[in-house]
């Protein structure tokens, strides 16, 4: 059997390591039962507790636990990331394409725009509409038609046409950038697991969102305009006040009933030595909080896996009271720093309810690097207007701190050095040029809000997900069984043979498409149905070679031996021409489509391998053994 | 068991017949492809398309009439699943002119409603967005999210101080649509199973892009095959390719409208399954030629007939077990694959059919007829 032992070894190889690459799927799929059971009993609980609670409350409440359950143990975690991704049109989503309205952005970018000006704009709208020619070239042609130049309305009078158009196509790259900035954002805001917002050739945006349940909510997150603010943080007195008075309350309404550990937590209150539990009990807002004692701030630290459960004790009512009306507590934008075990910190902030000013006031923004200090900066430039204003705000609020705030969350939080006339202020303190830019994007969000449209919608709900998943796996399994009935009725022994290589291929697809991080969708699952049906070929060509060389008086090895050869050449090119069609399937379709073509083509090379060289195996052991082999 | 073992059919003999099978096929599709055309989903005309899922089961014809009277002009209405599905797809882009009036009504009558002494102004009016302007920036915020609850789509306040009072509601043609279809079904509920919407832009480029890459597999077809085989075997596999997807199209052109069990609108999927049905139906041509070629070798002298004639005698019994596999598992995407897949599965379904008939009598058939016509030999 020596000569068999490397194939033998490959195959499993091959099969371990496409269950091990499944695993995680089946772990995901019974850690999503445990937690719907566990989010039950917490429903249960939370209407025991309040019988007139809301749906929709309950909703966010659970929605609140369940993160934090997901994110507090990280085999959940692991599992999650790892497994089988079902596509938008399985779990149900929203799939958007936005694009950047680019006769918007320059009516906002024009100077001293005129009748004429408006007339040529209102033309290369509606030409756009059905040109492949952008709006900017549109716009060029027809002011040259015309005999101005574009420097009248954009740009300075010193550049040349050319000049300003390549500009012109670069706010409007900067307009996509900025409104994926925006979008993700919010989107994380909202609470949407594994979104995806990338970028489509220049002007567009893909957005991707699994699982949501309200697409109208969805719709008005990526559609209204971003609200940049100014607004002052609190000092820290005020601030730890607050967050002390928050922090004894939960002691006192979180507190656990065991009385035992009351008194051990008293006793050992005088010693003051707490086990990391014992300082969860004591300090519940601190433990999730952490503020450095030492700090001049009151800025605290907040772990990614706390932010869930910090969100959900600040909501609750009657944390709420001991918050004055006119503070809110807010979280930065990215995360400050991580943890030594990699996880990421975000920082929060009391700040003003009210801002000091919005950042309708912003004409411009630039990151730089301080030529003398070599230090990252960030230049904004306010009309006159906003000027003033912000010379009273900076003038009255030295040495304090204004937190730059867009949709709600804080990109920055800079020291007011000193009064700023003039509306041009400079901000430094970030970490790098990256950091720099960002706030430069987020500024601009306010001084050129990047008007986009949604030019393609697709929302599926989560009913007819669940039912494209039951359906699908339903045809599955129906055309698995009919296929394998059928092969062993007709082939017997070489029909089991090609079942079990069936049987194969469905694992190994599977395997692969997780190994892959690929995304299972419906004309996904109907490639593996497809593929079912094709991919026993192999092994009908194989067989019915083998039937014909039988036929010519041959031995059975010797069959065997020419039915596999003879039948390679056929299998061969008649594959490679589906798998052709199937690249091509995958260039030119989008999500769904893209998923049936790797599904096809995946489908192709492993029946090949569990045709070719797994049943070769099968049967050259069995023929070496002198087992008869019936096919049919 | 065996089945077509050892056969010894003259198929080239009759191919006669069965070039007049195909014309026939192909005749009635061209005709009823040039009369009655296809009927397109929104992915390549644009348009919105929602499918709605009602509590109790519903009458749609009686959803056809009165959807029809909502003012969108001919609103193509179906049933999505069974009784208590209903899709509808419109061809429109945005509210028509003419309704315009009766839109911003809906939402008149809803702010009076809910505050029947507050005072407003309509500041302005786009194709696909109104804009109220209130007294006070509370009260605005409050309609807003008042309206949004009530199934409006307001969108967030402007920011800057100068807007603060206004509140800007979407009006799309698949906002119009849920809001008559609440009134006029009060008693029975519905959810969104789904909603799309296409631009035209969009529609026209997923066209364009689904012609190429019918052409683009056509071509890639032609080079491999003309590389691996000889090139009028390349030619003669890429006819019957026409062949099969002029048929299943023709199909589709006929038979649309026809059972409310059948979504036959042509969209993204469809040609996902025209492109797979190219894919299936070379491959089965593909392996009758290699026992061509295969017989070439062997037999130098015979006459090209009977190598043609012998080859798809010897590969029969795999071409229609194949295709027997392959239809079972089409057949139960057809029935139990759900409305989504629908038209996707139906196309593969008679793709399969076609597929197989053409690769045993008409690939090799035009093979043979252009050889025989051109008194070329053929050699391997």
């Amino acid at each position: 059997m020596k000569e068999f032992r490397s194939k033998l070894i490959l195959i499993l190889a091959f099969v371990a390591l496409s269950i091990y690459l499944l695993y995680p799927t089946y772990q995901d799929y019974q850690n999503t039962k445990k937690i719907e059971k566990e989010l039950s009993n917490f429903a249960v609980e939370y209407k025991a507790k309040d019988p007139t609670i809301s749906e929709a409350k309950l909703k966010k409440l659970l929605a609140f636990k369940e993160d934090s359950i997901r994110v507090s143990n990280p085999d959940f975690k692991d599992a999650r990331e790892k497994r089988l991704k079902l596509g938008l049109d399985l779990q149900g989503g929203m799939y958007l394409v936005l694009e950047v309205n680019t006769a918007k952005l320059l009516e906002k970018l024009a100077k001293d725009p005129d009748d004429t000006f408006e007339q040529i704009m209102k033309e290369a709208e509606k030409e756009a509409k059905v040109s492949d020619e952008d709006v900017v070239s549109i716009v060029a042609r027809k002011l040259k038609e015309k005999g101005i130049r574009l420097s009248r309305y954009f740009g300075s009078i010193r550049e040349s046409d050319d000049q300003i158009i390549k500009k012109l196509k670069e706010q409007e790259k900067d307009a996509v950038t900025r409104a994926i900035e925006i979008i993700s954002n919010r989107v994380n805001q909202y609470g949407v697991s594994e979104p995806s917002i990338q970028p489509q050739g220049a002007r567009r945006i893909i957005v991707e969102l699994p699982g949501i349940a309200k697409e109208e909510e969805a719709k008005r997150l990526l559609q209204g305009r971003a609200l940049l603010e100014f607004t002052l943080v609190k000092d820290p007195q005020f601030t730890f006040k607050i967050m002390n008075a928050i922090d004894a309350h939960l002691a006192e309404v979180l507190a656990p009933k065991d009385s035992a550990l009351v008194d051990s937590l008293a006793a050992k209150d005088s010693t003051g030595q707490l086990s990391e539990e014992e300082f969860a009990i004591k300090h519940p807002f601190y433990a999730l909080a952490m503020i450095n004692p030492q700090s001049q701030v009151a800025d605290a630290f907040v772990k990614q896996s706390n932010m869930a459960k910090l969100k959900n004790y600040l909501s609750r009512p009657d944390v709420q009271k001991l918050i004055p009306d006119n503070v809110r507590f807010l979280f930065s934008a990215k995360p400050v720093t991580t943890t030594k075990e990699g996880e990421a910190i975000y920082k929060l902030y009391l700040v003003n309810k009210k801002a000091e000013l919005t950042g309708g006031v912003i004409t411009d923004a630039q990151a730089n690097i301080d030529p003398q200090t070599t230090a990252p900066i960030v230049t904004m430039q306010m009309n006159a207007e906003g000027a003033r204003e912000w010379a009273r705000i900076t003038g009255s609020n030295i040495n304090k701190r204004i937190a730059i705030v867009l949709d709600g969350v804080v990109y920055s939080a800079p020291v007011v050095k000193g009064k700023i006339a003039g509306g041009r202020s400079q901000i430094e303190g970030m970490a790098d040029l990256d950091e720099a830019k960002l706030l430069e994007i987020v500024l601009k969000a306010g001084a050129l809000p990047a008007p986009i449209e949604i030019i393609e919608e697709r929302t599926v709900g989560p009913s007819l997900g669940q039912d494209s998943i039951n359906k699908g796996f339903f045809s599955t399994v129906a055309g698995f069984i009919l296929v394998a009935v059928f092969m062993v009725f007709y082939y017997r022994t070489g029909g089991a043979i090609a079942d079990l290589a069936l049987f194969l291929t469905l694992l190994f697809i599977m395997g692969i498409l997780a190994g892959f991080h690929a995304t299972l969708t419906l004309p996904g699952i109907a490639g593996i149905i497809l593929t079912i049906g094709m991919a026993v070929d192999a092994n009908v060509l194989i067989y019915e070679r083998i039937r014909e060389e039988l036929a010519t008086g041959k031995t059975l090895k010797a069959a065997v031996t020419a039915g596999f050869t003879n039948s390679y050449s056929a299998i061969f090119d008649s594959n490679i021409t589906t798998f052709f069609t199937g690249i091509i399937l995958y260039q030119f379709g989008s999500g769904p489509v893209q998923g049936f073509a790797l599904t096809l083509m995946i489908g192709i090379v492993s029946s090949l391998f569990s045709a070719l060289v797994v049943s070769r195996l099968i049967f050259d052991m069995m023929v070496k053994k002198g087992i008869k082999i019936n096919i049919g | 068991m065996r089945i077509f073992q050892n056969t010894k059919f003259d198929f080239l003999g009759s191919r006669k017949i069965a070039y007049a099978i195909s014309g026939a096929l192909i005749l009635i599709g061209l005709i009823s492809l040039a009369f009655r055309g296809l009927e397109y989903g929104i992915d390549f005309k644009g348009g919105t398309e929602i499918a709605l899922g009602f509590e109790k089961p519903i009458d749609i014809g009686k959803v056809r009439a009165e959807l029809n009277k909502i003012g969108l002009g001919k609103v193509e209405v179906k049933t999505f699943g069974g009784e208590t599905g209903v899709l509808v797809r419109t061809d429109l882009q945005e509210i028509p002119k003419d309704i315009y009036p009766k839109v911003v009504n809906k939402i008149e009558e809803a702010i009076k409603k809910l505050h029947p002494n507050v005072k407003y102004e309509v500041k302005e009016k786009t194709s696909n967005s109104i804009t109220f302007k209130f007294e006070t920036p509370e009260l605005a915020a409050q309609i807003s999210n008042e309206l949004f609850k009530e199934g409006f789509q307001t969108s967030k306040l402007e920011e800057d101080n100068a807007h603060q009072t206004e509140v800007v509601v979407r009006v799309g043609i698949a906002d119009w649509i849920k809001e008559n279809l609440k009134t006029m079904y009060a008693d029975n509920s519905f959810q969104i199973l789904k909603e799309e919407h296409v631009g035209p832009k969009i529609g026209k480029e997923l066209k364009v892009d689904a012609i190429i890459s019918i052409v683009l597999a056509l071509i890639v077809i032609l080079i491999y095959l003309g590389f691996r085989f000889k090139f009028i075997f390349a030619v003669g596999a890429v006819a019957a390719l026409f062949h099969d997807v002029l048929i299943t199209l023709g199909l589709f052109s006929l038979l649309y409208g026809v059972t409310d069990f059948l979504n036959l609108a042509i969209n993204i999927n469809v040609v996902a399954a025209f492109l797979t049905l190219v894919g299936y139906s070379i491959n089965d041509t593909v392996v009758v030629f290699d026992r061509v070629r295969e017989n070439f070798k062997i037999h130098k002298t015979a006459p090209l007939k009977d190598n043609i004639n012998n080859a798809i005698n010897q590969t029969l019994p795999r071409t229609i077990i194949t295709s027997m596999t392959t239809w079972f598992v089409t057949l139960i995407l057809l029935i139990f694959g759900g409305e989504v897949l629908r038209g996707f599965a139906f196309a593969l379904f008679i793709g399969v059919m076609v597929g197989t008939y053409s690769s045993i009598f008409v690939a090799s058939s035009l093979v043979y007829e252009y050889a025989k016509k051109g008194n070329k030999k053929i050699s391997f």
